[in-house]
């Protein structure tokens, strides 16, 4: 029998257990922003106050396709951006939140604002990660510019360290998706059920590489399966791991999500 | 707007030099000269105009009053200058009654200056009334034309074959709910304007109007719908977990929902809800079949609702143009005369146009006819656009025969 190597060790170390469970692993000190619906504040204060676990005041941007960001109110557009808040403060309830509501009262968005407020998010609030539980099917982004725009806003934030965590399309791979299949300078989610909100799993299919738990908790469409509350899951988990570990790059995040993934499996069979 | 001055003088040499007086002196103005009556009521007949300069003595029995007693006729609002070596015999009432309004003495004060000054006197005086009555004249004419429009556009509903909005969701739910055994529906409409005004509607299973909507739309199971973009099956309705959702009366107290968003267009947006399916309840066949379906139905409800804002737009339009001419129509006095309807007017009525997802004509070529039929009212007058609504409709039942069309 081989002698164990480093790898054998550190992936002896990276156990789910080990850094999940953490109890600096809160996300205390990591920005979050949701670039959804908006979030409604009070909703989120109050559950979290009366669950004992307080969270930090929810900030935001309302972002439209003409125009400078508008003040954020406190409330959502639609329920869906509170639901994937909800979600992300579940798992990780120290994080400070950031609400960017690209959606406008048709629940419609364009790709261009979703740019602008990926950036702002940013340059503004210096957030280390931005959650996109949304998409634009591959039919709409048949014009190159726009693709390229899009893209070219996903590797600025690689490049700055940012990860950008983006829902597959719920018909994946039937229906491919964007930002999500941009793949791999972002982290694309699926759907899949775990007996455990914390459990996630690599599993490549057609470029999206991870798979979290696809309930919510906050919502009656919370408990649809769904990528929009897979992608929060996997943000809040990542949240967690940045807590203990601040100046993470995306690939590395990305690494330890994956040997975090490896791990679980050798000590499951 | 070139004024017109009518020069009428039975003297060959008069006429030559008030001829050349005015035309050194006022360049801009179009001089008419006529030996006689007839010729000037000919003239007055194939042109308008502004002024008169009327000789007393016509010869032939003939006088200048008398002449524009006959010029009204054809000029109702022409005014007059009479020449006349007989000032004392003139009758200044019956004179001004008639339209003059100076006298020029051959035998005392007549001289270039003083001519020339006459005549500009009075076509000054004239401008700013000319001014109104040309534009009052012009707005009727785009009054009348804006409202022989507006059957054009109604009629432009019947080449479309639109759906009525409470058929077209009376047929919709019925389908649905028949496909997939709900017990329910329902069908909400969401509207939308650039300018930020929203308006929500709540339709039942037989396609009547629920009579409110009392929960703000961003707190609506709809918007939870519309922001899942594809069809969502809900087994677990669980009021517990409602959080940021309100429920609408007819949503309280089911057992499960299937719900379906349609984007109807870039401002209106409905979602179909179907409840209460027997246990246990709807299945992914159900949610998948929905999908489908709900291509078709955007497009039913697409042609009927679409259809009803495009041509509310259109009449917004119209309406704007009919307001803007009456508004202008009233206004004391204007420097200037529109040769076109008002810019912001075209705006309108070529947003209403492109809105109009379902016309068979783009805008561009509707706002041609549009402008083709409101030149030919300004140049040709109204029944010319009456002649021309005769062609279109010959035309129409030209081709009904040809092509066999009821």
């Amino acid at each position: 029998m081989n002698s164990p190597t480093v790898f054998d060790e550190i992936f002896a170390r990276l156990t789910p257990d080990r850094i999940l469970r953490d109890p600096r692993a809160t996300g205390e000190g990591i920005a979050v922003a949701v670039i959804d619906s908006g979030v409604e504040r009070a909703v989120l204060e109050e559950k979290f106050q009366s669950a004992g676990t307080p969270i930090h005041p929810i900030e935001g941007a309302i972002f439209r396709p003409h125009g400078p960001p508008q003040e954020y109110t406190g409330h959502q557009s639609s329920p869906h951006g509170t639901t994937v808040a909800d979600i992300i403060l579940t798992i990780a309830p120290r994080v400070k939140l950031y609400s960017a509501d690209v959606f406008g009262p048709t629940g419609s968005c364009e790709v261009e604002t979703v740019i602008t407020a990926l950036r702002y998010a940013i340059d503004i609030w210096n957030v280390k990660i931005a959650n996109l539980s949304l998409g634009v099917p591959e039919h709409k982004l048949q014009q190159l510019p726009r693709r390229h725009q899009l893209q070219r806003a996903i590797e600025e934030a690689y490049f700055r360290d940012v990860l950008v965590f983006a829902a597959a399309h719920n018909e994946h791979p039937l229906m491919r998706s964007y930002p999500a299949a941009f793949a791999p300078p972002l982290i694309s989610v699926d759907k899949g059920l775990f007996d455990d909100p914390l459990r996630f799993a690599y599993k490549l299919r057609e470029q999206v590489e991870f798979q979290a738990h696809a309930k919510g908790y906050l919502g009656p469409l919370a408990r649809e399966p769904a990528t929009s509350w897979a992608t929060p899951h996997l943000a809040g988990i990542a949240a967690r791991i940045l807590s203990l570990k601040p100046d993470l790059k995306p690939f590395e995040l990305k690494t330890v999500l994956y040997w975090l993934f490896r791990s679980s499996c050798q000590r499951t069979g | 707007m070139t004024d017109t001055v009518l020069i009428v003088d039975d003297e060959d040499s008069v006429r030559r030099t008030f001829h050349e007086w005015l035309t050194a002196a006022l360049p801009g103005v179009q001089v008419l000269v006529a030996p006689d009556a007839e010729t000037a009521l000919r003239m007055a007949n194939e042109h308008p105009i502004d002024l008169a300069v009327l000789d007393w003595n016509l010869g032939s029995g003939s006088d200048g009053l008398r002449l524009l007693e006959d010029l009204v006729e054809f000029q109702p609002d022409v005014v007059a200058i009479l020449v006349t070596g007989f000032a004392h015999q003139a009758t200044p009432l019956d004179a001004l009654r008639m339209g003059v309004r100076d006298y020029i003495d051959k035998n005392q004060d007549l001289t270039r200056e003083s001519f020339v000054a006459a005549v500009r006197k009075q076509l000054d005086r004239i401008h700013p009334a000319k001014h109104q009555r040309e534009l009052n004249r012009r707005l009727a004419v785009f009054r009348e034309t804006v409202e022989k429009i507006l059957p054009i556009i109604q009629a432009s509903a019947a080449f479309n074959d639109p759906v009525p909005l409470p058929e077209a969701v009376k047929s919709f739910l019925r389908l649905l709910i028949r496909s997939t055994q709900a017990a329910d529906g329902a069908l909400i409409v969401r509207h939308t304007t650039a300018e930020g005004s929203e308006s929500t509607t709540a339709y039942r299973s037989d396609g009547e109007k629920l009579p409110a909507f009392p929960v703000p739309f961003n707190r609506a199971l709809a918007a939870s719908v519309i922001s899942f973009h594809e069809p969502v099956a809900l087994n677990e309705f669980d009021p517990q977990t409602l959080g940021p959702v309100e429920l609408l009366p007819f949503e309280a107290n089911r057992s499960c929902l299937l719900a379906a968003p349609l984007r109807i267009s870039s401002d209106t947006v409905a979602v179909v809800e179907l409840f209460d399916k027997a246990a246990p309840g709807f299945s992914d066949d159900d949610r998948r079949w929905l999908a489908l379906a709900a291509e078709v139905g955007t497009d039913l409800l697409r042609h009927a609702v679409a259809e009803r804002q495009t041509h509310r737009l259109l009449f917004d339009a119209v309406e704007a143009a009919l307001a803007a001419t009456a508004s202008v129509a009233q206004a004391p006095a204007v420097s200037s005369v529109a040769e076109t309807p008002p810019a912001d007017v075209m705006q309108r009525l070529k947003e209403g146009l492109g809105a109009d997802t379902n016309s068979l004509a783009d805008a561009e070529t509707t706002l041609r006819l549009v402008e083709a039929v409101r030149a030919l009212a300004m140049q040709h007058g109204p029944r010319a656009v009456d002649y021309c609504v005769r062609i279109v409709r010959d035309l129409h039942q030209l081709l009904d025969e040809v092509t066999g069309t009821n």
